[in-house]
């Protein structure tokens, strides 16, 4: 990535840079930031333009927060990573108030699906199939497996304790399991 | 133990492919969220307009200085060059002579009908 600055201390710096008026600082900062929330949002969501929407308001904090932010207090990634979870759960909990049949079915990720998967197709079934786990383990697979997260940042973002977070992916990785047991072969049960 | 390996390694694949297929912002997007940070962001202390003009002369010596050569000038002005002798023996014991900057200066003042 071009406006890769590459350290954590590098995002701090920018944050500062932006809290004093510096507008090269809002674009480096957005570049690099707005992409994360994005990703979260869309894989907790399942709704390209909810996430979009939740990216935004997740950015704007972060921009109103910054004459605030206190140096060494936390990563910023992991700051913005808990506002987006936070903000992704508001809207699963306003979405569960609405009438159950109002909201659209996840795609059937074992439904039809060729003998050889093209990645596009893995991902969209994944994709499904983490809409169909809880909430909770949705947001720590998604945060272990999908940005890469280590589990001491995941249990700061999710405010639970590692071990709670070494539980969750795990059930949540039966979860998925299950639900993708369609592609059998893709999953190494060929010989069950 | 192997089975869940192969599970494992299975899982992986589709988080292989869910990270290589990632969304990435639109360009809609990333201008809805820079349009947010420029109404956010803190802006740099104003600078009025009489601290512009301190600053175009030099800051508050340079003031000093332009306030003093009006005031002489303002004199001069009003003294005429006849009372020039006197600032000038005073200062430096001096004569004072008269040097002609602009010959023909008067010319172009009367066409220019200042002198009548």
């Amino acid at each position: 990535m071009a406006f890769d600055l590459g350290q954590e201390a590098e995002e701090a710096d920018l944050l500062a840079r932006f809290g004093a008026g510096d507008e090269v600082a809002a674009r480096l900062l957005a570049t690099r930031l707005t992409p994360l929330a994005l990703r979260v949002a869309v894989r907790m969501l399942g709704d390209r333009v909810e996430a979009e929407d939740v990216a935004q308001e997740a950015m704007l904090r972060l921009w109103r927060m910054a004459p605030d932010w206190q140096p060494g207090s936390a990563k910023v990634s992991t700051w913005l990573y808990r506002v987006t979870v936070n903000l992704c759960s508001d809207r699963l909990r306003r979405r569960r108030n609405v009438a159950l049949d109002t909201v659209p079915e996840p795609e059937d990720g074992a439904a039809g699906v060729p003998e050889q998967m093209m990645d596009a197709d893995r991902a969209a079934a994944l994709e499904a199939a983490l809409l169909r786990l809880p909430e909770r383990q949705r947001q720590a697979v998604v945060l272990r497996h999908l940005e890469g997260l280590g589990n001491p940042e995941i249990a700061a973002i999710m405010d639970i304790g590692v071990e709670a977070v070494e539980s969750l992916v795990a059930r949540g990785k039966r979860g998925l399991v299950a639900a993708l047991a369609g592609q059998r072969e893709e999953l190494g049960y060929e010989n069950d | 133990m192997t089975e869940k390996r192969q599970k494992d390694a299975g899982l992986e694949a589709f988080f292989e492919a869910a990270r290589a297929d990632a969304p990435v912002p639109s360009t809609a997007l990333m201008a809805r969220v820079l349009a947010d940070a420029e109404a956010a962001q803190p802006k740099p202390p104003a600078v009025g307009l009489i601290a512009m003009l301190i600053e175009a002369v030099g800051g508050w010596r340079g003031l000093g200085g332009l306030a003093t050569a009006a005031c002489a000038g303002l004199w001069i002005g009003f003294a005429g060059w006849a009372d020039l002798d006197v600032i000038r023996s005073g200062l430096t014991g001096d004569e004072v002579g008269v040097v002609e900057l602009m010959p023909g200066g008067e010319v172009i003042a009367l066409l220019d009908g200042s002198e009548e």
